[in-house]
């Protein structure tokens, strides 16, 4: 540890400067997490709710069971936002 | 339900109609023309006399209710009216009403029409009122030619010619009279300038006098509407009850003479077959006997397997609205668990999970009371109480979360706690690790729960080795989730979770857990494979299932997110530092604040309604359901219903 800790130094970091780097990696992490799987979500949606609207235009009757396709890919997003909470806390 | 099968002669259709329909408890099954063993030779009965009278007439009551904009599910009854009373004024009265709404409609369409044209006639008129000339002067010439129109540069026509040009830029009204033989030079120099014709109009006197005329014709005309208008607004508004109580009862008239089509006959006899509920049979058997006078047969059929039972839920009051739930999806067959109870607990649970809030619970709480009187029908009624259930769960949840509108309330959480550190608060911050447990936790004893039901679904429908199977398989299914939990027990120490890791290993590093769990696990793999081989790549859904459902996690703490944004930006941001000094500024700051605290909460509460519904609902439908629920039972609909405007 003693090595690593003077070999770091060497290079010009503290041990300050790489603990914030890494809270600021996992920050990102998180991020890219959230990104990826709100992006997936929405587009999967954007399909299942063009199609919803055409099928209550259709018939009014199946409104509520086409919402709820709708929101089915909202899976992908929460997953997504799981894997950012655990990331951070 | 009872399956009865009714006979008689045929002249006695009438009375039994009568009677199925007064008693509103006759599920009839549609007789088809199937060749179905038994029913040679049978036929479709005819309507009886008078139906195309009467549909004629409900017509023509429909017209007139759809010409008024009288919708009969949005009245509320004030008193029913006898039908006797009905009957005899609807033969005077509806063509009364007819003939004076045909009348007014037809003025009021004539009247627009002319409208049109005056309008039309003031725009030709328009472009002439530049040249204070008699209209008359524009005409009548058999030498001279005479044009009129738009130009859109400086235009030179030869002499002799009287010209005139409006002033102006881009466009530039042109009058001009010429010889007719002088024709084609004109055009020419015209076409030279971009000019577009404009028909003189056929008047005669000062263009802007004309006008001045029409515009008072057309004054006059809207005033005529108006009153006509009022009119038939009037005419609405005494006739209407009486409207909606004439299409009730000509709808009943035409649901009996209609009925026959439904029944089978055959020479003189008449035979219907339809459900009704087993308590219910015995009184109905008498009610036809004496509507009769005993002249019919009256028995009850044993009820099949594969038969079409139609279904009527039969829940405590509690549980009622969820049923809403339940058809959203699919309705229970008769023979299958209804699961309406449990989801009128369990729903309300879910969404007080995800929407914890006393704020939130509150506000919803009254908006469901408030929009009560407001909202008509059954099935709003149904959703207004199922929403009703789940604010009060989330005020509940709020209570144990100590959670209000995002700030902390004086007492300790019971809960995991779903306070973040937004706006620098402090405090421990979210135990996301603990939260997540709890969920999966849920998620595993509902998902248990779902398979449990599944056994029980199974041993009471299937028989012979397909339902050992089948029973088995759904124990697989629990087998194999309990299993995996005791091999992940045994391995990773977990919060909120046994740890196992502490066992002394047998084989291998594999402690007791590990290896109970295994051996649970290749048992449950085998139950699963024994039904259906294809059933192995289902084996993910253990996982993908349980972990869906820390969606009740993540959607809550989403809107705990929005809620504590809202409340920094509005508070931390712009009221605090603004009121420590007042200034004039600073006032504006503190409305603004106020604004943004009132429509980010607004927001926020329809946010969660919507996450915390669909996302229970979805739990249930996705999750639950597709463990034991199979669904598309018919409903239960017997012939009639329920009067609201009138009464025998």
């Amino acid at each position: 540890m003693v090595d690593v800790v003077s070999n770091v130094t060497a290079v010009g970091m503290s041990v300050e400067a790489i603990t914030a780097s890494q809270i600021g990696m996992k920050a990102i992490a998180a991020a890219i997490a959230i990104t990826g799987t709100a992006f997936a979500a929405a587009w999967a949606e954007m399909a299942i709710g063009s199609a919803a609207v055409g099928a209550t235009a259709e018939n009014k009757d199946i409104f509520g069971l086409v919402l709820l396709l709708t929101v089915i890919p909202e899976t992908i997003v929460i997953f997504g936002l799981v894997v950012a909470l655990l990331l951070i806390f | 339900m009872s399956r009865l099968l009714i006979v008689a002669s045929r002249d006695q259709l009438d009375p039994v109609i009568r009677e199925l329909y007064h008693s509103h408890l006759f599920h009839i099954e549609d007789f088809i023309v199937d060749g179905r063993e038994g029913y040679d030779g049978f036929s479709i009965g005819k309507p009886l006399p008078g139906a195309s009278e009467v549909s004629t007439d409900l017509v023509k009551v429909r017209t007139i209710e759809n010409a008024f904009l009288i919708r009969p599910s949005e009245i509320e009854p004030t008193g029913k009216r006898p039908t006797a009373e009905l009957r005899s004024t609807i033969e005077q009265e509806l063509p009364a009403i007819e003939h004076e709404l045909g009348e007014l409609t037809g003025r009021r369409s004539r009247l627009e029409v002319a409208l049109k044209e005056y309008d039309q006639k003031i725009t030709e008129l328009l472009p002439f009122t530049e040249i204070p000339m008699d209209m008359e002067m524009y005409r009548g010439y058999a030498g001279l030619t005479v044009l009129a129109g738009y130009v859109s540069k400086e235009v030179n026509i030869p002499e002799p010619a009287e010209v005139y040009i409006s002033a102006g830029k881009a466009r530039r009204l042109i009058v001009a009279v010429f010889k007719n033989d002088r024709r084609s030079d004109v055009d020419r120099v015209l076409l030279e300038a971009n000019f577009q014709a404009v028909s003189i109009p056929v008047e005669s006197g000062v263009p802007r006098a004309r006008i001045d005329a029409y515009k008072e014709q057309v004054a006059q005309a809207k005033a005529e509407i108006d009153q006509i208008n009022r009119r038939l607004d009037e005419i609405r508004d005494r006739h209407r009850e009486f409207l909606v109580a004439c299409e009730e009862i000509l709808k009943a008239d035409i649901e009996r003479a209609e009925a026959p089509l439904r029944f089978a006959t055959i020479g003189q006899a008449f035979v219907a077959e339809g459900w009704v509920p087993k308590d219910r049979v015995a009184s109905l058997k008498d009610a036809l006997n004496g509507a009769t006078g005993g002249r019919i047969f009256v028995t009850e059929l044993t009820v099949g397997e594969h038969d079409p039972v139609p279904v009527e839920y039969d829940n405590p009051p509690f549980a009622r609205p969820s049923q809403l739930l339940m058809d959203t999806y699919s309705r229970p067959k008769y023979t299958e668990l209804d699961p309406t109870i449990m989801v009128s607990i369990v729903f309300p649970i879910f969404f007080g999970l995800i929407l914890g809030d006393v704020g939130y619970g509150a506000m919803l709480l009254v908006l469901c009371l408030g929009l009560r009187k407001f909202i008509k029908g059954e099935e709003g009624q149904q959703l207004i109480a199922v929403l009703r259930n789940a604010s009060i769960s989330s005020i509940f949840f709020g209570v144990l979360y100590s959670e209000f509108l995002g700030f902390p309330l004086p007492w300790t959480y019971i809960l995991p706690s779903r306070h973040l550190n937004i706006g620098g608060g402090g405090g421990h911050g979210p135990n996301i690790p603990g939260l997540m447990m709890m969920a999966i936790w849920i998620g595993i004893v509902h998902i248990t729960l779902g398979r449990v039901l599944g056994i029980v679904n199974h041993a009471q429908h299937d028989h012979g080795a397909h339902r050992t199977k089948a029973v088995l398989a759904n124990a697989g299914w629990i087998l194999m989730i309990w299993g995996i939990l005791l091999l992940i027990w045994s391995m990773i120490p977990m919060p909120y979770m046994p740890d196992l890791t502490g066992l002394p290993p047998v084989v291998m590093g594999l402690n007791v857990s590990a290896l109970i769990g295994i051996a649970v696990l290749v048992v449950g793999l085998i139950f699963i494979a024994r039904e259906s081989a294809l059933e192995i790549v289902e084996l993910p859904t253990i996982f993908s299932h349980s972990l869906s459902y820390s969606r009740l996690v993540a959607v809550g703490l989403s809107s705990v997110a929005i809620a504590m944004v809202v409340n920094y930006i509005a508070i931390g941001m712009l009221i605090e530092p603004q009121l420590e000094n007042i200034s004039l500024i600073g006032v504006l700051f503190i409305i603004m604040g106020v604004l943004v605290f009132l429509i980010g909460h607004v927001m926020n509460t329809l946010l969660g309604i919507i996450g915390g519904s669909l996302h229970s609902v979805r739990l249930h439908y996705v999750e639950f359901f597709t463990k034991f629920y199979k669904g598309g039972g018919i409903k239960y609909s017997p012939f009639g219903f329920k009067r609201r405007f009138t009464e025998d």
